[in-house]
């Protein structure tokens, strides 16, 4: 890698272990998190920079808020804490919002890695802590002052030895010190494990440093990326969606001009900054970006300093994607989600075969706070998916996170760890958006808490308002619900008390269709009935397909005649109404 | 004198071939005897293999004192969905937990991943009235009535298999086993499993799962298995029958009717043992088993002589292969990672210009272009051929031309063209990265179990593992390595080094600060009874019995759990401190630092019972000279990067090295289903088995 012309062989394999470095560094900390949502759900992300803190290689881990965020969060640190200040042993934190992945809940550590008494690159993660004080994780802040601890650029650790006036600090902050602190160590830790495999690849392949190695890699990964964007068509793609918002609903609106291999996405359009913590920071609002473009055109490149620069994202500052100090941003997750479908909404006119109908889109984050049967508080969050878009080469998976790339917790393992009670975990039948291709389901939950006391359901849910779009001819997916066992509706983004015996169910939203639902293969339409996802009236009414019980217990099979008949008469109907969604 | 019953059979039941070794255990001698896999009742090819392999050798079937059989029939059934019709009973509100899983998309980027159907489709997945709860209290009784009317209905609907799953069933099993008693009474010819019993352990998902799996297969596995048992009586075998399990050990026909799930895997899990085998006879207690075939490589690490165990697997990939797009099972399996990297893997050029080898594979069909069978796309195969590592003669031992014109061509076109490469540099390129793909991930498998990667010599088989074992091991810098005689019949030669074992498994959750130690205990106990019978049912002798205990603990608070090794006698708060000091000695094993001082948390109790392993002699001694130069076949040209070009070497027939014999490298071994590629530094030698073990001589 010293020489003028590198041979791409040796590029590979040098690659392929920087990869498994950065694998190891994320599985480090994955096994060593105190927080379940790093550990199950992988809410974390682990990569390398070079010296001059361009990100090179990333683990693939849980989710694009995390991994995108952090590209550009080294520059941050050097400017505030200078590279030749830095000594063998320090490694530095912040959770600034602006500066790295959006919210203080996330806290990035980096670590500069030492070689022949000079910093070869610098290791980093990114990983969501339990709890940093304020209100508690949500959208009720009106500022970020209640949001909880703001760290900016500090040394976590010191030559080796950790800064205890930090750790004080931040024990005296948090609910949770125990968890938290622990996880800061962790994130130390595998920083350190990244390291020194580094140095360890550094010195087998004799490097001296990694910069020759970065420059190539970056260099091909924009040269990728640049051909992905020329193999799109020229052109400005335009598209809008609405989420729930606070209480009103909130226009998100891009416009992505394609000119030769650049790419320019701009949020013009979109509603101001809220007054709710739901704003976005532009760090975070590239990051869902760039993930959506990537998904869409080039999955296969990977994520770099390189791979960025012929995207740019842009957003008028005050815009609620791209929210200004001292704004409420807790929950920007929710808005932050919406970007990829947006984005390829937008993009179907160009690649309808590449992109993905709109899903729920945005997890369905739940915080339960109350107090177990022998009177102790606790406090658990989960998260879940409700149905993903579907695609033109097949329907849209059911309960499944997208874009997040999380996973659910199961039911037992929610109760063994809280008194959280899951009553009912199904599919949600009839939530899926028709479509030649239909959305996936949405899934239904019924939750109490044992014991004698109150609790508190902390709501951060969206599509209850804004169902989930169709592409191409696709009807939308049903909206989310959340009500109590009274049949009452609850605020989907607000703590709300919850009597000791009462049970709540949240309806997750279905994904949204792909493809006018007359289209769809009757014989899939049946194999849904059979399942008793889709009514046999739904079949009839959406889908123009005429279904009889067969022989078997509770089978369906499609009346041909019948439905050709239907289909004859209505093709035109039921797919009518489903055009909003289809991008423009 | 000959004793009566001194032989074992190793049967191996493959895709294509079903393998035989044939043991005198007096003398250690081996025969290997191969047939076409039949592929309607796959017992024919095994009989007829048999009597082929006895008859050669002179041994009467009732001179056979144990036959070892493993098969990949549950592997395959789950592939291609060919078990029985199958119903779950779950908790009411719970039974699209199959279907809901994880809720994870496996792939951060693709799209269009698609998950694994449930095999039970949902108008069979019926939700009982009945709940517990997580301390295994019960919150409401099981709804009888509704039970029965659920059974009359499945017997209506001619459902043959059924698998109860209630939610904290591993808790307290009295729901499911009431379940499995009314449908016993009602629907007495429907085969039933118990999540309590197939798989006690946390996660709905992972325990449903594996329940379902389990009683998917049954059907099919015992009718496969009664009718193997009665064709060997009838040829008669008078001896004892055992079936090679996931997790190295072997059971009884009755333990793997009930439990076919724990079927899975037995060829590679067998492929380590002989690796954990050899390895010992070779003086090398650690070595990582190292196994690659057409599609994948494989590898897994022995410590101690033995292989490391997991208790998670994943089976019946359905999108490209790719982790998390198959059906979890929790059993105990040995564990090995796995990799897209085989003979048959396609190289490319990647989007950012390099060259990528695999996942995608050519498979056998078409197969690598120099197979001359369509392929056009270059193969790790292909790449070998052109670097003379592979004889286009002697492939499979002649049994099948390769094409090198064909092979230069796909390589020339996929990859040589592209890069701007001259072929033999193309060539050397891919060899070269799926070299280093291997070496990455076995380095990430054991760096992650807290081992040192360099400190484990290769075992290398299957048919490209000693291909590529040499500049393997070099990437890894291990000391060396090893290739066994008869590289395509390891695996049912592991099956005869498999120990007679039993596993158990109990969830019994506390802190371990205020455990219920009377519980653990008398999980523990029962646990023991049951294996003791099962080892003495089998001829075991009390004495000879091993028992090893285990419980999975973590930091209360921390997901991942550490399973440690329990003191003996009866558990109690005095053995607390020493529970500790075991949890903490594993925990900086695996991660390599300190655990933070935090109480810890028993979740999953583990029992293991098992026999001696069998002695096996050195075997194989005579046959073959120490004066490596009558074992000469000639020369030819193969690729060497230290000579920056192609250089005579010389090629010797591995079936005419003698223990003793000992050559330097560069050089090639050729045995009929494998080659063994030494590069200059190698200095190979053959052990009293007739292992080639390789260590460097420089």
């Amino acid at each position: 890698m010293r020489g003028a012309r590198p041979d791409p062989i040796l590029l590979e394999v040098l690659w392929n272990r920087l990869v498994s470095v950065v694998e190891e560094q994320a599985r480090a900390l994955m096994r060593t998190s105190f927080t379940s949502v790093v550990r199950e759900s992988g809410d974390l992300s682990a990569g390398v920079f070079d010296r001059r803190g361009r990100m090179v290689a990333q683990a693939v881990t849980g989710t694009p808020g995390h991994i995108n965020t952090m590209a550009t969060s080294v520059h941050h640190f050097l400017r505030m804490v200078p590279a030749e200040t830095l000594k063998p042993g320090d490694a530095l934190i912040t959770n600034n919002p602006q500066q790295t992945a959006g919210h203080l809940n996330d806290f990035t550590v980096i670590t500069p890695v030492f070689h022949g008494g000079e910093i070869v690159a610098f290791f980093g993660n990114t990983c969501h802590a339990l709890d940093v004080g304020g209100r508690g994780l949500g959208a009720d802040a009106r500022q970020v002052y209640e949001e909880g601890l703001f760290v900016p650029v500090t040394r976590l650790f010191r030559e080796g030895e950790p800064n205890e006036e930090l750790f004080r600090l931040v024990r005296a902050n948090v609910r949770t010190p125990f968890e938290v602190v622990g996880d800061l160590h962790a994130q130390a830790g595998s920083n350190d494990v990244g390291g020194a495999r580094l140095v360890e690849m550094i010195e087998e392949f004799d490097l001296g440093d990694i910069e020759a190695l970065s420059d190539e890699i970056c260099t091909r990964s924009e040269r990728a990326m640049r051909d992905a964007i020329s193999a799109l068509p020229d052109g400005l793609y335009e598209n809008e969606a609405y989420t729930d918002g606070f209480d009103e609903p909130i226009r998100l609106a891009v416009s992505i001009r394609v000119e030769g291999d650049e790419m320019r996405l701009d949020y013009d359009g979109s509603a101001p900054q809220s007054e709710r913590g739901i704003n976005v920071v532009l760090n975070y609002t590239a990051a869902y970006t760039t993930f959506g473009v990537k998904c869409a055109i080039s999955p296969e490149v990977p994520n770099n300093d390189g791979s960025f620069r012929p995207v740019h994202v842009t957003a008028p500052e005050g815009s609620i994607l791209n929210a200004q100090h001292p704004a409420p941003v807790g929950a920007r997750h929710i808005i932050g989600h919406f970007l990829p479908g947006l984005v390829h909404g937008a993009l179907a006119r160009a690649i309808p075969d590449r992109v993905l109908a709109q899903g729920a889109d945005s997890l369905w984050n739940t915080q339960i706070t109350g107090r177990r049967e022998g009177g102790e508080p606790f406090t658990y969050v989960f998260f879940s998916g409700g149905g993903m878009g579907a695609r033109q080469g097949g329907d849209g998976l059911s309960a499944t996170a997208f874009p997040s790339g999380i996973r659910g917790v199961p039911a037992e393992v929610i109760e063994n760890i809280s008194p959280v009670l899951m009553h009912r975990r199904e599919l949600r039948p009839d939530s899926e958006g028709p479509g030649r291709r239909r959305g996936g389901f949405g899934q239904e939950m019924e939750i109490g808490v044992r014991g004698p006391s109150p609790w508190v359901l902390s709501a951060m849910y969206d599509r209850t308002r804004c169902p989930a779009q169709g592409v191409n001819g696709g009807s939308p997916g049903a909206p989310g619900m959340v009500r109590t066992s009274n049949g009452e509706d609850l605020h989907p983004k607000r703590q709300q008390r919850i009597d000791a015996d009462e049970r709540v169910t949240l309806s997750l939203p279905g994904g949204g269709g792909f493809g006018a639902p007359t289209e769809r293969d009757p014989a899939r339409v049946a194999r849904d009935v059979t399942d008793g996802l889709v009514s046999a009236e739904r079949a009839r009414l959406i889908y123009g397909v005429v279904l009889t019980r067969t022989a078997r217990h509770g089978e369906y099979a499609v009346d041909a005649e019948e439905t050709a008949r239907l289909r004859a008469g209505t093709a035109s109907s039921p797919g009518d109404d489903s055009q909003e969604g289809a991008g423009q | 004198m000959r004793s009566n019953k001194r032989h074992r059979v190793g049967i191996d039941i493959g895709g294509t071939f079903t393998d035989l070794v044939l043991i005198d255990d007096e003398t250690g001698d081996q025969s290997v005897g191969k047939v076409l896999t039949s592929q309607g009742d796959p017992s024919e090819a095994v009989e007829e293999g048999l009597l082929g392999l006895l008859g050669r050798e002179g041994v009467g079937a009732g001179e056979l004192g144990t036959i070892v059989h493993g098969t990949t029939l549950v592997t395959n059934a789950l592939i291609e969905r060919r078990g029985a019709e199958t119903a779950l009973l779950t908790t009411e509100g719970f039974r699209d937990a199959v279907a809901i899983g994880t809720e994870h998309r496996y792939d951060m980027y693709d799209v269009f991943i698609e998950k694994p159907e449930p095999l039970v489709p949902r108008g069979l997945r019926y939700g009982v009235r009945e709940r517990v709860l997580d301390d295994g209290s019960v919150a409401a009784a099981l709804d009888e009535g509704q039970v029965r009317s659920i059974v009359a209905e499945l017997r209506e609907r001619g459902v043959e298999a059924v698998a109860v799953s209630f939610l904290h069933g591993f808790r307290n099993p009295a729901h499911e086993r009431r379940a499995a008693e009314i449908l016993a009474e009602e629907a007495p010819g429907v085969t039933v499993s118990l999540s309590s019993e197939v798989a006690p352990e946390i996660r709905e998902y992972e325990r449903t799962s594996t329940t379902v799996a389990n009683v998917y297969v049954r059907p099919l596995v015992e009718g496969y298995l009664r009718s193997l048992e009665e064709r060997l009586r009838r040829i008669g075998f008078e001896g004892s029958l055992y079936i090679m399990l996931s997790n190295g050990g072997t059971a009884s026909v009755e333990t793997a009717c009930r439990f076919p799930i724990r079927l899975l895997e037995s060829g590679p899990a067998a492929g380590a043992l002989a690796a954990a085998f050899h390895g010992r006879t070779a003086d090398f207690p650690e070595v990582l088993s190292f196994d690659m075939g057409g599609t994948t490589a494989k590898a897994c690490l022995i410590e101690g002589g033995e292989p490391l165990t997991s208790s998670e697997f994943e089976v019946a990939r359905v999108y490209r292969f790719k982790k998390g797009s198959g059906l979890p099972v929790k059993i105990s399996v040995i564990e090995m990672i796995e990799i897209g990297a085989g003979g048959g893997s396609i190289a490319s050029v990647g989007p950012m210009g390099l060259p990528k080898v695999g996942p995608r594979s050519a498979g056998s069909a078409p197969g690598p272009a120099c197979y001359g069978r369509g392929g056009t796309e270059p193969t790790v195969t292909d790449a070998d051929l052109v670097l003379g590592y592979l004889d286009p003669d002697f492939f499979l031992g002649g049994r099948m031309r390769l094409d090198r014109e064909a092979a230069l061509r796909a390589v020339e076109g996929g990859i040589a063209g592209p890069l701007g490469l001259d072929p033999v540099e193309a060539a050397w390129g891919i060899h070269q990265v799926v070299n280093e793909n291997m070496a990455n991930a076995a380095r990430v498998h054991a760096i992650e179990r807290g081992k040192d990667p360099r400190a484990h010599p290769l075992f290398a088989f299957g048919g490209a593992g000693p291909v590529h074992a040499y500049r393997v091991a070099r990437a890894l810098g291990v000391p060396g390595f090893i290739a066994p005689l008869g590289a395509g019949a390891t695996s049912a030669f592991g099956f005869l080094c498999a120990p007679l074992s039993f596993d158990f498994v109990r969830s019994l959750y506390g802190r371990l600060d205020n455990l219920e130690w009377a519980a653990a205990n008398r999980a523990l106990g029962e646990m023991e009874e049951q294996g003791r019978d099962l080892l003495r049912a089998s001829g075991v002798e009390e004495s000879d019995i091993r028992v090893r205990r285990l419980c999975d603990l973590r930091y209360v608070g921390q997901g991942h759990e550490v399973t440690v090794d329990m003191p003996d006698g009866t558990l109690g708060p005095e053995h607390t401190g020493r529970i500790i000091t075991l949890y903490r000695k594993e925990y900086r094993r695996l991660y390599s630092r300190e655990g933070p001082d935090v109480p810890l948390e028993a979740i999953t109790w583990r029992l293991e019972v098992s026999a001696p392993p069998p002695e096996i002699g050195p075997g194989g001694g005579d046959g073959g000279a120490e004066d490596p130069q009558e074992a000469l076949k000639g020369e030819r040209e193969i690729y060497l990067p230290e000579e920056n070009g192609f250089a005579p070497v010389p090629v010797y027939d591995r079936y005419l090295l003698g223990p003793g014999a000992v050559l330097g490298g560069p050089a090639v071994v050729e045995e009929r289903e494998s080659t063994v590629v030494l590069g200059p530094e190698g200095k190979a030698e053959i052990d009293a088995a007739r292992n080639l073990v390789v260590r460097w001589s420089a």
